[in-house]
């Protein structure tokens, strides 16, 4: 019962399983194999394990579980597979995952608890993906979201310890950064949920096979292990889930260039760097980096970073990456790369040259669909490569899905898990039906977008199986761990005067946060609602400064189910916070009529 | 005064009331941005029809409701709309309201200092000069010894430890503290408040004395705030409370908070922080009473890891000063030396003594805290009380709600209650708390059948700093309607974390509403959108409580 389990694993408790429609043999069982009628069987944990306790607190686990397993298999086979009624050809698995990040870890788990008989399939692990490395964990786990966290954290101190001295800290004698300590205990922690995660598969009863998966027909998965032996696997359903890959810009001289997975993992930390592109992962390193003590310089296009975002909350980031020494360059692009005497010579299209240690493309990922073979299978791809899906996750080939950043839907790790788990429901849980989908609320039906320089809104339409209008009360997260972070949910308020048919009334707050009244730094929160003036609802609200994504989350939650600003202001505040501002915003800052041409366009 | 007409009737009647009573020709053409009471006040005249008292006019109000408010002062010239008595957080509000909605007001405070007396006190009052403000800062420079033990494990080393300089924080610290009362004085100078200082003294229903001066107003407001109560006990006398603690011309080396409440804890945190030695001496078995009782006992195991030692069961009995200058602590249990401060949290009173309040009338409660209705009107018609002395919710931002619903009521014709269903609140400790809506046994009592999410983790920070922290959050759920009636968190950002659930649970969100919210990863607060299963349930017509789950892991897919 202390094992590990998932947060948030697909669980069915005995209480869910006696009141759904499948319940039989589930009754039975517990009617005779609990005799007296003081013990309950409680549920099923990710790990497959069954969690029971007498009301005297006596505990029944391990043995229970291998049957819970077969249990549930059982009643899918009963109940699902054999209604479909052709199942006269036998496979090995019922489902075949390709690729074990958050989105495959996540359907196969679930999935198997559904009763699948599930099997998923993984390239071994490195810090470092290619085409034939990876790592259970997938890219938010080994190179995305965590570590780059971890190195955020790291970077973070030395703020903190100039800020400290206002507090009445002294550190007499220097502060020493050991970069290979930082990297060192990254890849251990890393490593770590690597084992963690494949420990979730095997308890959830999913067979692990290592090694690269690659379609030869519409069942049949074959693998190639490390050590170029081939194995094929049939499978009733197939679920693709190999993530993206940063990409490098095509320019001369770009293999001196590295994306984000060798960024997380360079053996030495640069004195000099350049990034290329200003979305939230070149903006995450350049402050990491600057964090660490390198001179930064960030190259784009636009005339502002972070394209998409709100433009207000984009100057906002701007004049605080600046505030830190980070220089931008605006409107600029990179020409070529050239190995100089002391490292990479960097040429722009404004005829300056750079030199730098490291240059970074952060210039966009690329879905992993190349080595799949999924062309000659007939599963239908889009101009970016990305796989075509339905609004159920399925692709042009029925029984073949696709779930994560590899659909380039929404490429967060929460939306990936969110397919995963709807994916599970439709195929394996019984309730595949569409009916049954437009009823339920909104929870079951997890539906989100999110407008980055990635995708447009318009083009993430066609996969919300909700009707458009009700776009507004969808939430929208994102998130961007620089320095200090924005966060934001819902709509900018470019994007609220593109679809509202209401005039916007804008709400702002710029504010010394009570840290930096002492400590001195010249670093202001801003904090913006956005609310549309007729219904009152809020439609965007953002956050720029220290805690903005911890905050941002319980905001989101309001939005999502259509908060108004009346009820944001009935709220009484937490004092003192940041978060209380986003309660006490009492006066308009701006009324924009409805149709105004966005202020800016940049 | 006459009880008939009196404003103790129902907001409906007092609004036709007024209606009858006032017109203004002129209220047709009135600005949106009301003028200040003195130009208004030459708009009193005859009766009106009843439907213009709908016409949306402040200043109309203003006078009406101000008439209204007592029928015997109806003829009567006052020197002030409203005279407010204790500048703080709640007497500022109301009094910038009042101002804003047209009232002529005056404000009356003690001089400033950093610790309050009958004799000082200062505009801002405690929330700016005692409490939220520089605790705040104070637990904002505890928290660096933290931050550097967690640097280590990310690759930071010091040639010699990080040494703490204690006059510079209070140096610093009271650099704020005036540039913050300063910035009071002006917000009510701006709106046009006269600010007076002295001590206030209620003489008569309608009369307020200042330092011999005397003050006549249409309406008296109380907002003088509570102070620090410490118990009789014999060397009472060498302990300090929380004021001082804030000013304290050293860093105690050993000190010993008695009280188990969130200042306590506060201090705790802020001292053991700032490398004291501490001891926490408590009356009963647990910290934070009234808090979640997981949450009382998660918060007290984490504190302790960092190095706060809890004496539970032990009420002292008396302080002793040795010859070496150091002071010893008896309890029911023994006696523990060697303290440099002995700190009491073990409540606070309100400040009602010598404020004239037995002259007029003013009900009290038996702890000295003023009785008041719904409206924060108290038994005197024309006397009203907001904030920490009327001990209703002692929190800073329930005394502006009060301020400004009283404002309202009064000044602006909108009979307001404040809402004090699902206030959210926080203690600084370390780690700190976030709480909102009922906790577990409340919600038991009230809802009977409730589901419980729990989740208790290490954050990806610990993993790295290799520090023994832990997050636990808490969601409570009314398994009938599936309402969210209470959240809590202990851990890092929980403050800043549970504004927002604060805001869904305000509206009166679902758990399917919850669960249907993306998380925002990695971070700590997705974990309250992704809790999927009870971690229990509870049905009044069982007497099993259920157990769903164990623990659970960070960052797992």
């Amino acid at each position: 019962m202390t094992t590990l389990l998932s947060r948030s694993p697909m669980l069915f408790t005995l209480g869910d399983v006696l009141s759904s429609p499948l319940p039989s043999i589930f009754r039975s069982f517990s009617a005779r194999s609990f005799p007296t009628r003081t013990a309950y069987l409680l549920g099923i944990g990710s790990n497959g394990r069954a969690i029971a306790r007498q009301t005297g607190g006596v505990k029944l686990a391990q043995p229970i579980s291998q049957w819970i397993i077969f249990m549930a298999r059982k009643m899918l086979v009963d109940g699902v597979l054999d209604k479909v009624g052709e199942e006269t050809k036998q496979y090995d698995f019922d489902l075949f995952v390709i690729g074990a990040g958050s989105g495959g870890v996540r359907a196969s788990r679930t999935s198997a608890a559904f009763g699948a008989k599930v099997a998923i399939c993984e390239l071994p692990f490195h810090p470092i993906s290619s085409e034939v490395i990876g790592g259970v964990g997938g890219t938010c786990v080994i190179r995305g979201c965590v570590p780059k966290k971890i190195l955020v954290y790291g970077s973070e101190f030395r703020g903190e310890f100039e800020d400290s001295r206002n507090f009445g800290w002294e550190i007499d004698g220097k502060i020493n950064f050991n970069w290979k300590k930082l990297l060192h205990n990254k890849t251990q922690e890393i490593t770590r949920l690597n084992g963690i995660y494949m420990r979730l598969l095997s308890n959830a009863g999913v067979t692990m096979i290592e090694g690269e998966g690659k379609l030869i027909d519409a069942h049949t998965v074959e693998i190639t292990e490390p050590d170029g032996t081939t194995k094929k696997h049939s499978a009733k359903h197939i679920l693709i889930a190999t993530g993206s890959r940063a990409q490098r810009a095509n320019i001369p001289g770009k293999e001196l260039a590295i994306t984000s997975d060798e960024a997380l993992s360079l053996e030495e930390l640069p004195k000099r760097v350049v990034i290329l592109g200003a979305g939230y992962i070149a903006l995450e390193f350049a402050s990491i980096w600057q964090g660490m003590g390198a001179e930064v310089d960030v190259f784009y296009r636009k005339e502002l970073p972070l394209r998409g975002f709100d433009d207000e909350m984009r100057a906002v980031v701007a004049k605080n990456l600046e505030g830190r020494g980070i220089r931008l360059h605006p409107g600029t692009n990179l020409t070529e790369l050239r190995k100089s005497e002391d490292g990479i010579s960097v040429l722009t299209d404004h005829g300056d040259e750079f030199t730098a240690d490291v240059v970074l493309f952060a210039t966009g990922r690329v879905p992993n669909t190349k080595r799949l073979n999924l062309q000659s299978v007939g599963v239908e791809l889009d101009n970016a490569g990305a796989i075509k899906v339905d609004e159920y996750s399925c692709t042009s080939v029925p029984n073949i899905w696709a779930v994560g950043d590899v659909t380039n839907r929404m490429n967060l790790t929460p939306v990936a898990l969110m397919e995963g788990t709807c994916f599970s429901k439709t195929v394996f849980g019984g309730q595949p039906t569409k009916p049954d989908y437009a009823d339920i609320p909104c929870a079951v039906f997890w539906l989100f977008a999110v407008v980055s320089d990635v995708i447009s809104w318009n083009s993430l339409v066609p996969h919300l199986p909700v009707p458009v209008h009700t776009l507004f009360l969808v939430a929208v997260l994102k998130h961007h761990f620089g320095l200090p972070p924005l966060s934001i949910v819902g709509l900018s308020e470019q994007q609220a005067l593109e679809q509202a048919k209401n005039d916007i009334l804008v709400y702002t707050s710029s504010f010394n946060p009570m840290k930096n009244t002492i400590s001195g730094r010249q670093e202001k929160t801003v904090m913006k609602l956005v609310v549309d003036s007729e219904t009152d609802k809020v439609l965007g609200a953002s956050m720029c400064g220290p805690d903005a994504p911890e905050i941002m989350q319980g905001i989101a939650v309001a939005l999502k189910c259509g908060a108004t600003k009346a009820q944001f202001d009935s709220t009484v505040g937490i004092h003192p916070s940041a978060a209380e501002e986003f309660v006490t915003m009492r006066t308009l800052t701006r009324r924009v009529a409805a149709g105004t041409k966005p202020k800016t366009n940049l | 005064m006459a009880a008939a007409l009196s404003l103790r009737a129902p907001p409906p009647a007092l609004a036709s009331a007024v209606a009858l009573r006032t017109f203004s020709t002129t209220l047709l053409s009135i600005p949106l941005k009301p003028l200040f009471a003195s130009s208004s006040r030459a708009l009193r005249s005859s009766p009106f029809p009843p439907f213009l008292s709908l016409l949306p006019s402040r200043r109309l109000a203003v006078r009406a409701c101000a008439d209204g408010g007592n029928g015997a002062s109806f003829s009567r010239q006052f020197d002030f709309d409203l005279f407010t008595i204790g500048a703080g957080s709640g007497g500022v509000r109301a009094s910038r309201f009042a101002a804003t909605y047209g009232a002529k007001v005056a404000i009356c405070e003690l001089p400033f200092s950093t610790i309050s007396s009958e004799n000082a006190g200062g505009v801002g009052g405690t929330c700016v000069l005692r409490g939220c403000v520089p605790k705040k800062l104070f637990v904002y420079a505890s928290q660096y010894s933290h931050d550097f033990e967690e640097s280590h494990g990310f690759g930071w080393a010091y040639e010699s430890e990080p040494k703490h300089d204690w006059s510079t924080l209070i140096a610093n610290k009271n650099a704020e503290l005036q540039r913050l009362t300063g910035i009071y004085k002006n917000i009510l100078q701006n709106a046009g408040v006269t600010l007076i200082e002295g001590r206030g003294k209620i003489v008569d229903p309608h009369t307020v004395e200042v330092d011999g001066k005397l003050y006549t107003a249409r309406h008296i407001l109380i907002s003088v705030g509570g102070r620090p109560n410490l118990p009789e006990i014999p060397g009472i006398e060498y302990a300090i409370d929380s004021d001082a603690a804030l000013d304290l011309p050293s860093k105690p080396e050993k000190i010993a908070i008695v009280g188990g409440g969130y200042i306590a804890l506060e201090f705790a945190g802020i001292f053991n922080g700032l490398k004291s030695e501490v001891h926490v001496f408590i009356r009963q078995k647990k910290v934070l009473r009234g808090f979640d009782e997981e949450i009382r006992d998660f918060v007290s195991e984490q504190m302790s890891l960092r190095g706060i030692e809890f004496h539970v069961e032990e009420t002292p009995q008396a302080i002793v000063k040795s010859t070496d200058g150091l002071l010893s602590l008896r309890t029911n249990k023994g006696t523990i030396d060697g303290f440099s401060h002995i700190m009491f949290a073990t409540g606070r009173r309100p400040n009602t003594k010598n404020l004239g309040l037995e002259n007029v009338g003013v009900d009290l409660a038996e702890n000295g805290a003023i009785l008041v209705d719904e409206y924060s009107q108290t038994s005197v018609d024309s006397i009203w009380a907001v904030g920490d002395v009327t001990d209703r919710l002692n929190l800073t931002p329930v005394a502006l709600m009060e301020g400004g619903a009283f404002a309202k009521t009064v000044f602006l014709n909108e009979p307001t209650k404040p809402n004090f269903t699902a206030v959210p609140s926080a203690v600084f400790c370390q780690p700190p708390i976030g709480q909102v809506g009922l906790t577990e046994e409340q919600a038991i009592q009230e809802y009977g059948d409730v589901d419980i999410y729990t989740t208790n983790f290490r954050p990806l920070k610990a993993t790295l700093s290799g520090l023994p922290d832990r997050v636990f959050m808490k969601l409570i759920v009314c398994a009938n309607t599936n309402k969210v009636l209470g959240a809590h968190m202990c851990g890092d950002d929980a403050p800043e974390i549970i504004q927002g659930i604060g805001i869904a649970i305000k509206a009166g969100l679902t758990k399917w509403d919850f669960d249907s919210t993306v998380g925002i990863h990695p971070t700590s607060s997705e974990e309250f959108v992704t809790m999927r299963n009870p971690t229990r349930k509870i049905r009044k017509d069982s007497a099993s409580v259920v157990e769903m789950s164990g623990d659970k892991i960070k960052s797992a897919g």
